[in-house]
């Protein structure tokens, strides 16, 4: 409401620096901050957020705004979070959305406290989401929409929440960008890469973070999924489910990894359809919405801009739930999120664990 | 019913910078004006300025007990002590003597100035302090020795205040053949310099921190002093700091500073009582209040506190959002705040030192200042800790 304080969390791009001008044009005592989650060092090249550059624009911004602008040292807490999670995560043979740990540890807790601490009633991202009577909802821009990586937030934080690009599609913004003068930002070309990985050479973070013997980053046998070893791998943290890349070739059709085994280091490949699987399991749940009951049918998400796939409840409890999938889909992969919703609404989510039901793998033959 | 006042705004931030005093706009404002002259210029117009320069420098020597030769005009604290290090480091090293000695609370003007030399082959020496923050006399003793070439000291530390002996140990120092640097950018005009009597060889000061604008300092260089220059070109400043001088900056520094060392004692007394009572109103309402550097002699116009269970970050913007400037650790590129290097040297615990706050005070600050930071202050403090205790 009309004179009520908001904390943005700016990240200097165009749909934080356009959140907070419209929270500004709508009466808001608006305060931007930016969130500083990691250093590299002095030599800190341009990156879409946290950067040096990404500071100052949001401050620029901020300035153009007539607000008040403070930048955010969350690195510790982010470094344990975010960071650690990513590491160990790959560690394991999975593969992490630190995103999401962001939005669910930091973004929209760390930060949240840190608007209990200026009396700010509300808080404000320019994520492309929308809320509605404290349930989330995706965005209207079905390209951007990013409520697949929103699923783990605070339930109650969505009633002090607010998106103010959810509504507008990414041309929308930037045109209201221009309207509102604040050209050092109104082009500037999207993140798409994982903001502390540099270059986006995640396995330079494993190799920096993990020691030199880690069995992550040790040699190991690319295996068939019948057991044949056809060559070897420099550390299956190099590995993700569905790759091709790093794949050896020679078999009639084309291979992809099916599955990763830190107990013995195997990186497991196979054909396509070994890909599939027509179910998962998945853990570390988190309610948007009432839980639905065992036998709902909902639509799903396993992969940031897949299309939702229909699929049923068939176990949930307090730690896992199981679905079963109408059609088989590819690459569901142990680490990465599954978002629940019931049409636009998202109803909850959790970190896959395990694809369930896979075909029975046939031998494979060498050509 | 008139709506309430709002609450005036109230800067306790001195030691970072100061508003310019309207005596040294006054004072200035002829050079930016017809008195515009190069001092280099051999006609009328530099003639004056040149008058007016020398002048400046005169006045300033006089407020440090030194002579104009002694007075090297730079553009502030960070020029000043990199000049004085590095300069006097390099020229020193040929004599064979290849450490440097200071302490771990400096300004990082002085710890990268002497990285810099550690890069260039200089043994860096870093003086055990107590934990009041002053230099541990043992740890003097053992560390500068024949091999030192410079020892920087900082006379009033800039985040709690704390003040060094400096006169007893530039004493020591000389005796052992060191140069001898102090940063006395938050000591000028708080303590009685006086180079005839005191034995620093170089001495930093800035104008800002006591009403002459941004962008001008001096830098006492001892005659006889070996000084290599950082910059190279004209003759300006007898080749120490080339470059056309900043002749209205330089007569804004020599009136601020005559007036700081007019109003010295009263200004001290009043900074003193005014600290005391903020001091002693905090403790009261907030018992448990630590205050850094408490046990040692302390310049008047900086305190340094942190309340357990709260944070630096949270709590400046909360003060600063009810229009309470103070300050944290140090802010980095970006602006956001680490714990204070100081801090972390003199053992204070982590969550302590990133709870700090430091209020400075100075010509903005009334009576009336100090009512408004007991009134909110407290209840800020209750509910950042009252938030912490929810998020444990």
């Amino acid at each position: 409401m009309k004179g009520e304080r908001v904390l943005v969390a700016m990240s200097g791009g165009v749909d934080s620096s356009v959140a907070a001008g419209i929270l500004v044009e709508r009466g808001y005592d608006v305060v931007g901050a930016t969130m500083k989650l990691f250093c590299h060092g002095e030599d800190v090249p341009d990156r879409p957020c946290c950067s040096l550059d990404s500071v100052n624009d949001a401050r620029r911004v901020c300035e153009q705004l007539g607000i008040p602008h403070y930048v955010l040292n969350l690195e510790t807490r982010f470094g344990h979070d975010v960071v650690d999670d990513f590491v160990s995560e790959y560690s394991r043979g999975r593969t992490p959305i630190p995103c999401v740990r962001c939005n669910t540890f930091t973004k929209f807790r760390d930060f949240v406290r840190k608007a209990n601490a200026i009396d700010a009633s509300w808080v404000a991202t320019g994520h492309y989401a929308r809320v509605s009577n404290t349930g989330l909802f995706r965005g209207v821009d079905e390209n951007k929409d990013q409520t697949y990586f929103l699923w783990g937030i605070d339930r109650e934080v969505l009633s002090r929440l607010i998106l103010p690009v959810g509504d507008l599609d990414k041309a929308a913004t930037r045109r209201r960008a221009h309207v509102m003068g604040l050209e050092v930002i109104a082009e500037k070309a999207e993140s798409q890469e994982i903001c502390f990985v540099p270059d986006g050479d995640y396995a330079r973070i494993l190799e920096q973070k993990l020691p030199p013997d880690a069995p992550a980053l040790s040699p190991g046998p690319i295996v068939t999924s019948g057991g044949t070893v056809v060559g070897e791998h420099r550390g299956f943290a190099r590995y993700t489910i569905g790759q091709r890349r790093g794949v050896p070739g020679g078999f009639p059709s084309p291979m992809y990894v099916i599955a990763i085994r830190p107990g013995d280091r195997a990186v497991v490949i196979g054909s396509r359809d070994e890909l599939l699987g027509s179910g998962l399991v998945a853990r570390e749940l988190n309610w948007l919405a009432p839980p639905p009951a065992v036998g709902t049918a909902v639509s799903i998400r396993v992969r940031h801009r897949a299309p939702l796939a229909p699929a049923q409840i068939v176990r949930l409890d307090d730690g896992a739930i199981e679905l079963a999938l109408d059609e088989p889909l590819a690459a569901i992969t142990p680490g990465q999120s599954l978002a629940l919703y019931d049409g636009d609404r998202v109803l909850g989510g959790g970190v896959i664990d395990k694809a369930t039901g896979r075909r029975a793998s046939l031998p494979v033959l060498a050509a | 019913m008139s709506p309430p006042a709002t609450p005036a705004l109230v800067y306790l931030d001195h030691a970072a910078t100061t508003p310019v005093r309207e005596e040294v706009l006054e004072a200035m404002r002829p050079f930016h004006d017809q008195r515009f002259g190069n001092p280099s210029s051999s006609h009328r117009w530099g003639r004056e300025a040149r008058a007016a320069l020398d002048e400046a420098r005169e006045r300033v020597g006089r407020c440090l007990g030194a002579r104009p030769d002694e007075i090297s005009f730079t553009s502030g604290g960070t020029e000043g002590d990199n000049l004085a290090i590095l300069g006097s480091w390099r020229a020193m090293k040929a004599k064979g003597r290849r450490a440097i000695v200071t302490t771990p609370i400096e300004h990082k003007a002085i710890l990268g100035a002497v990285h810099q030399a550690g890069r260039e082959g200089a043994e860096e020496r870093v003086l055990g302090m107590t934990s009041e923050g002053v230099i541990d006399p043992a740890s003097f003793d053992s560390l500068v020795d024949e091999d030192v070439a410079v020892c920087s000291i900082m006379w009033v530390n800039n985040e709690i205040g704390s003040i060094q002996p400096l006169p007893e140990l530039a004493v020591r120092a000389k005796e052992r053949g060191a140069v001898v640097h102090t940063d006395a950018v938050q000591a000028f005009g708080k303590i009685p310099i006086d180079a005839r009597t005191q034995h620093f060889d170089f001495l930093t000061i800035s104008g800002h921190k006591f009403g002459a604008p941004k962008g001008i300092g001096a830098l006492f260089i001892r005659r006889g002093s070996a000084l290599e220059p950082l910059m190279h070109g004209g003759t300006q400043e007898r080749g120490r700091r080339p470059g056309t001088e900043n002749v209205a900056a330089a007569i804004g520094l020599a009136r601020a500073a005559e007036l700081a060392v007019a109003e010295c004692r009263s200004h001290c007394d009043r900074l003193e009582r005014l600290r005391a009572r903020l001091e002693e109103g905090i403790l009261e309402r907030v018992p448990d209040t630590v205050i850094h550097g408490r046990g040692a002699r302390r310049a008047p116009h900086i305190l340094n506190l942190s309340v357990p269970g709260t944070d630096s970050e949270s709590l400046l913007m909360a003060l600063d959002l009810k229009g309470i400037a103070a300050s944290g650790g140090s802010a980095c590129q970006s602006g956001s705040i680490s714990p204070s290097h100081v801090l972390s040297a003199l053992g204070v615990r982590p969550d302590l030192a990133g709870a700090a706050i430091r209020m400075s005070l100075g010509t903005l600050t009334t009576e009336a200042c100090i009512d408004r930071v007991l009134e909110v202050f407290p209840s800020l403090v209750a509910k950042a800790r009252t938030l912490a205790a929810q998020s444990a």
